[in-house]
């Protein structure tokens, strides 16, 4: 009997599925249509398609837009709010901030709990977590009815100070579970004890609103998994880049309103580290927009505050993911101050570019591209024709024109703009964070990026890009590669070169409990538990953290301070060893191991003659115009086939670009990877 | 030319190609430069943000910008405090102006001198001279209110001030780092003066490093694209935004509007209000202002001088222009008259540290009411000002008595819109990155409990589309000893107004020791007030004010407002004619009477314009004895009190009903 590992990305407009044999390491990939509406169903699809027999498999993981789609599209439950009395309007008044500072018509979206629907009962506990108010019980009493009159759905509990002592949301859950029961209840100091009253809040309430929605998809598809002959656990990607069992993700919902987006970030670090990179940075380009993430010495970079809607911050670790509108289908304009400008405006699936023929008369990147020979008329193996002369005219009428350039010109400055924009993003996410890109290889996936990858490296002297062998499907692979991982903290105020080891070791020990009581509960066996522990500290005064791993045990707090100091030279380009330096929120991760396919490897030796389809004019400024260029077919390429640019690899949905003068080789795990220059590894 | 040459091996693109025969650069280059530029400035806000030391900084109350060799501003941060904007070049040019001669590569200067190009003392700004190859080449600033500069008042906000002595450290343009050496005792000599030293110098070292970001930046670019390239794209950026702005205003119809907003009062005159007057002439592809006829200075430190006043107009212009970037280019294009000796252009030493909450957001609704005439689908009424409240002291509740500043600041509401409601609780018009303050951060560091932070029912100024919710922030005051209390704030007598017959919201005020025996109204400014452990205190912020005829509102709108709490069933009669029965109030069920509300409204339709001309003195009496709410002696009869003796403030009513006849009156149909 064969041993499968199913890996599933549900998409917003694709479901993605990847499955792995244990024994053989052969590796099958599948795409379906997503059910927006039903999206167990498409999964189910997908796997059946694939022609695999549930039964057969070990290992069902998956990463999920469910949780993300929910919020943007505010299609969400009836949810209440029980507050302290005089703070109802908390996650109204939220920071108070604007995103957009300048246009007086562009608001922030409105709180997910209506006012109507956040109800006050008497209670107040202090700073210090003394009982200032005791939680007046009839009053709770009759929050609870009036909420279940209403019909709520779910109710979240934010009580001011509660990060501090949880007694009155703890006591206020107890009541509501009585009179609502059946209905999904979430305390604030049991989601996140964290200070920050909205952005304790806003977490609280995104995890209220989403488990009904989770909750109901997880179980409908658990059972048709189960149905179908499937007995083990389904694991759901989380935004923290681990995953977490069905059952878990139902009380921490939240904790996957970026599933999807981390899942793409995690695999193309995985490839990287196969391919010996340490340092790497991702590169999602779509049809609307460009993912990047950042590896560092092997670890993906997490943040710690995230948002899908500007206001509403969900404060669990997420990996840091950077999205800006620049994919295949942004459009390219002239301003009126005459400026060419590339997105953020998208021409979408439709209408598209203007060579899709489907009404959209704006040129875009991939009508440039298109223009300039780098795609084909044919796409998705000649199911897809698109229409070189639509793509002229709009580029011609629009952008060549107003700047007196021929259209071929112009299709190459709108491709520049492009990779510019793409280039002020990796610089957000490497320089203007300490990293240095030369020290990086550059991954490059989704449907466009390796079109870009090549130039985007040249112009950050990032020295290397990798494109996976499957680069439509990066995201549902990086669902295998990770590990059951639950982030655990808790807001605790102390100066770190007084503060005693013993007391410390307490708390990380409380957080080390909760870790294993989640592991155990999900079956994690204790010799795949570890745990982690990290401190966020910064220097007293100051109004903003840094996270620094902790050893455990703590053996002195000295080693904790060097890291604390040099990670904030590199951030901040400054640090002081005089400075007093506070720790503030105490984290522990628990990870429980899970194994991971090892992809299959090919001894090298190939030619890559053998995977030459033809040639064709394609447009490089740098060698002087258009130039015959040979076009592979990637499906043929064997391991070990060099390249010489110019060359193009064309394949299912997606399109290499291998610029004069770069080298490139297929790698043993058939990946591309081109040599753009030095670099400084 | 003859840096043309310099151009990284690794970068292919032919420098040449990049200016043409005309002194052009290429469309490509133009905009790689460009989005480099707001790159770099944005990566000193990030800077600034993750290392500042004063939570006024950390709350975004700073700036970020590149000017170049002359003091023009090149780019400036996209996430900037308002109030900054149209500042930062003349801070260069300041700099310019003392040091000419003798600036050197690894100098810093400081400075916070609003008499020539600062704001206030508080806003502290850091200014880097960029050199390449040994030739000054740009100017690197880094600005930030600093959450004390010394004076007599923690947090440096005086409200009796008149003149500038003792408001806080004066800082002309000063060396802080002389050719890469750090001058101690400089540095030392300014934040001796201030609470919080060390804070302070560590808000001077983030700044200065924040501007070192920028220098290394620049100096990348102009490694890899040549000098002369960059400069040259520092002018097309400055012309380009020029450019944007004179095709956008000659699209305009030329012509010449006029309005007045107000300061409450001059406390060194008798009551009245203090008139701020703005003309606005469009012509061609120009927008010029003309504040003639503005109150000359008054007797508290609400005043602003030039480069503030400048601020609020360039940055109430620009609200209206939002996808417009801001450089010096802008300033080709908007100028400004602001008679010298009014609070338009308080000259040294006038104090002028409050102008923030004083003439500085009055130029800009003033300035949105004009252009709400011109442009009307982007109106906008009145919003609420902004309000500082300070309390500093003794904290006793550890054995280690130290000293806090609970220094706080609320969101109120905006005003009405064309098609929508104003926004509730939005950080105010001076800076809408400005975000409020956690109370369980607050109640860490200072003797203070929260006891409510909610929105005002019935604060939005009623309007066919309502104004925005104000705030209420208030608490209770704990273990402490030698605190004082101050505020500073406006907008208790010259009440956010509606436009196009939009009402007016609510007055702003401190109360102390609400609904106690011994509460009194201290008003929108005041500083050092003695406060005791078990005082208590509350405020709201306003409402904005309303837009359109509130009668002309969608009882359906009405409803909602009421079922969410935002609107009292009595409110929703009384301003919107609008009849609500309860059905359950626990449950916020209700539904609308639409015989009474006919009714309800034809009867104020007959009745509002003659009720609003009705003896003020009359009206007084009536609400002194409880027969009409506070909010029906400013909506509906426009009579201004003051709020805590209850005496009819004559002139200021008269000059307020004026007002009202002119943004309200004149545009009920009935």
């Amino acid at each position: 009997m064969a041993k499968y590992r199913v890996a599933v990305d549900v998409g917003g407009t694709n479901t993605d599925v990847f499955i792995f044999e244990e024994q053989t390491g052969d590796i099958q990939v599948t795409k379906v249509p997503s059910i927006p509406s039903n999206p167990a169903q498409a999964i189910v699809n997908g796997v059946e398609k694939a022609g695999v027999p549930l039964s057969e498999v070990t290992l069902f993981s998956h990463g999920t837009t469910v949780g993300t789609n929910a919020l943007i599209t505010r299609n969400l439950p009836l949810t209440g709010m029980v507050n302290t009395k005089g703070f109802r309007d908390v996650i109204e008044i939220r920071r108070s901030t604007k995103e957009d500072l300048w246009d007086a018509y562009k608001d922030v979206a409105p709180p997910h709990v209506r006012r109507r629907d956040r109800l006050e009962v008497e209670e107040r506990i202090d700073a210090t977590g003394q009982i200032v108010q005791p939680l007046n019980e009839e009053d709770a009493r009759r929050v609870a009815r009036l909420l279940r009159k209403k019909d709520v759905k779910a109710v979240a509990v934010c009580f001011i100070n509660s990060y501090i002592n949880g007694i009155h949301e703890q006591r206020m859950k107890e009541i509501l579970e009585e009179e609502l029961p059946g209905v999904f209840i979430c305390a604030s100091s049991e989601i996140l004890p964290e200070i920050f009253e909205h952005e304790r809040f806003s977490t609280t309430v995104a995890n209220a609103v989403l488990g009904p929605v989770v909750g109901q998809y997880l179980r409908e598809l658990t059972t048709r998994l189960s149905d179908m002959g499937y007995d083990g656990e389904v694991l759901v990607l989380h935004s923290g880049g681990g995953v977490m069992t069905a059952e878990t993700v139902v009380n921490y919902a939240a904790r996957i309103a970026s599933s999807g987006i981390a899942a793409g970030a995690i695999a193309s670090a995985h490839i990287a580290k196969l391919c010996g990179y340490d340092n790497a940075i991702g590169l999602d380009m779509g049809g609307t927009s460009t993912d990047i993430s950042l590896m560092y010495n092997g670890q993906v970079r997490v943040t710690k505050e995230w948002d899908i809607e500007y206001g509403y911050p969900i404060m669990f670790p997420s990996i840091e993911v950077l999205t800006i509108g620049a994919g295949g289908g942004s459009i390219a304009w002239v301003d009126e101050g005459g400026s060419l400008r590339n997105g953020p405006q998208s021409a979408g699936a439709d209408p598209g570019p203007a060579c899709y023929l489907k009404g959209g008369q704006e040129p875009t990147n991939t009508d440039a591209n298109l223009v300039l020979g780098r795609l084909d008329t044919k796409l998705l193996a000649g199911d897809m024709t698109i229409d070189k002369e639509a793509a002229e005219k709009a580029i011609k009428e629009k952008i060549a024109d107003p700047f007196n350039y021929s259209v071929v010109e112009a299709a190459d400055a709108i491709v520049k703009v492009a990779n510019a924009n793409m280039c002020d993003a990796i610089k957000l996410i490497s320089i203007r964070r300490g990293y240095d890109p030369r020290e990086f290889a550059l991954v490059a996936f989704g449907g466009g990026g390796s079109l870009h990858a090549a130039y985007l490296a040249r112009e950050m002297e990032i020295p290397t890009v990798i494109v996976p062998r499957y680069p439509g499907i990066t995201s549902a692979m990086g669902c295998l590669l990770v590990d059951v991982r639950h982030d655990l903290s808790k807001t605790y105020l102390v100066d770190a070169k007084t503060v005693s080891i013993e007391d410390l070791e307490k708390v990380y020990a409380e957080l080390e409990r909760e870790g294993k009581e989640l592991l155990e509960a999900e079956g994690t066996p204790p010799e795949n538990m570890q745990f982690l522990r990290f401190a966020d500290m910064r220097y007293a005064g100051q109004w903003r953290s840094l996270t620094v791993p902790v050893a455990r045990p703590i053996s002195s707090l000295e080693e904790t301070l060097a890291t604390f100091h040099s990670e904030h030279q590199r951030e901040y380009a400054w640090s002081s060893q005089e400075q007093d330096v506070q720790m503030y929120v105490l984290r522990v991760t628990a990870v429980g191991l899970v194994p991971k396919p090892n992809l299959p490897q090919y001894p090298k030796g190939g030619d890559a003659e053998d995977a030459l389809t033809g040639t064709r004019a394609v447009y490089f400024e740098e060698a002087g115009g258009f130039v015959e260029t040979k076009i592979y077919e990637r499906e043929k390429l064997p391991a070990g086939a060099a390249l010489n640019g110019p060359a193009i690899v064309e394949q299912l949905d997606s399109t290499v670009v291998v610029p004069p003068g770069v080298k490139a080789e297929v790698d043993e795990y058939l990946n591309i990877i081109m040599q753009i220059g030095e670099g400084r590894r | 030319m003859s840096e043309i040459n310099r151009v990284d091996s690794a970068n292919e693109l032919d420098q040449k190609n990049r200016i043409d025969q005309v002194n052009h650069l290429d469309p490509v280059t133009f905009e790689v430069l460009k989005n480099a530029f707001i790159n770099l400035v944005d990566q000193m806000s990030e800077q600034i943000l993750r290392t500042c030391y004063s939570f006024v900084i950390y709350a975004r109350d700073f700036s970020s910008g590149m000017c170049d060799v002359n003091g023009d501003t090149v780019m400036q941060g996209s996430q900037d405090v308002a109030v900054h904007v149209g500042t930062l070049h003349l801070t260069a040019k300041a700099v310019i102006e003392s040091f000419k001669g003798d600036i050197h590569p690894g100098d810093v200067f400081i400075m916070n001198d609003p008499y020539v190009g600062g704001t206030h003392f508080n806003d502290t700004r850091i200014i880097r001279p960029v050199f390449y190859q040994g030739e000054l080449v740009s100017f690197m600033l880094s600005n930030g209110h600093w959450a004390d500069v010394g004076g007599s008042v923690p947090g440096s906000f005086d409200i009796t001030a008149t003149e500038h002595y003792g408001e806080g450290m004066r800082i002309p343009p000063t060396r802080v780092w002389s050719q890469g050496r750090y001058l101690g005792d400089v540095a030392n000599l300014l934040v001796a003066n201030m609470r919080v030293a060390e804070d302070r110098l560590g808000d001077l070292r983030a700044q200065a490093e924040a501007t070192k970001v920028g220098e290394q930046i620049l100096i990348n670019l102009m490694d890899k694209y040549g000098k002369e390239t960059v400069l040259l794209a520092f002018q097309e950026c400055q012309d380009y935004v020029e450019r944007v702005a004179r095709a956008k205003i000659s699209a305009l119809p030329d012509g010449t509007w006029e309005t007045v907003d107000y300061i409450d009062m001059d406390p060194e005159q008798e009551e009245g209000l203090v008139p701020i007057r703005v003309k606005m002439t469009i012509k061609g592809d120009t927008v010029d202002y003309d504040f003639s006829g503005s109150n000359p200075v008054i007797g508290c430190f609400l005043n602003s001088a030039y480069s503030a006043s400048f601020s609020a107009v360039i940055s109430g212009t620009k609200t209206f222009f939002p996808e417009i970037p801001l450089n010096s280019g802008f300033y080709r294009a908007v100028t400004a008259y602001l008679p010298e000796g009014t609070v338009v252009n308080a000259p040294w030493p006038t104090a002028v540290t409050g102008y923030c909450s004083g003439s500085y957001e009055k130029i800009m609704n003033a300035i949105f009411s004009l252009w709400s005439q011109i442009m009307p689908e982007r109106a906008i009424a009145c919003s609420f000002n902004l309000e500082y409240l300070l309390i500093g002291g003794w904290d006793l509740r550890s054995q280690q008595r130290s000293y806090f500043m609970w220094y706080d600041w609320m969101a109120g509401g905006h005003g009405g819109r064309s098609f929508k409601d104003g926004s509730n609780a939005t950080a105010p018009l001076f800076g809408l990155g400005l975000s409020v303050q956690p109370c369980e951060g607050q109640e860490r560091l200072s003797p203070v409990l929260t006891d409510v932070h909610a929105i005002v029912r019935d604060s939005g100024g009623p309007g066919k589309y309502r104004g925005g919710c104000g705030v209420e922030k208030g608490g209770t005051l704990l273990s402490l000893e030698r605190a004082v209390m101050s505020y500073c704030c406006d907008r208790a007598r010259s009440i956010t107004w509606g436009i196009n017959g939009g009402l007016p919201s609510n007055p702003h005020g401190v109360r102390l020791n609400p609904n106690k025996e011994n509460e009194r109204f201290l008003g929108t400014i005041f500083s050092n007030v003695p406060v005791k452990q078990g005082f208590s205190f509350t405020r709201p912020s306003a409402g904005g004010g309303g837009l359109g005829d509130p009668l002309e509102r969608d009882p359906e709108l009405v409803l909602e407002d009421v079922i969410d709490d935002y609107v009292s069933v009595a409110r929703a009669a009384k301003d919107y004619g609008v009849v609500i029965k309860t059905i359950d109030e626990e449950l916020s069920e209700y539904e609308i009477d639409w015989e009474g509300t006919a009714k309800e409204r034809a009867y104020i339709r007959q009745n509002r314009k003659a009720w609003i001309e009705e003896d003020p003195y009359a009206v007084r009496e009536r609400f002194v004895k409880g027969e009409i709410e506070l909010l029906d002696v400013i909506r509906k009869y426009g009579v201004i009190l003051d709020w805590q003796t209850y005496e009819v403030l004559p002139e200021t009513t008269k000059e307020y009903r004026k007002m009202l006849q002119t943004r309200t009156v004149t545009h009920w149909k009935d």
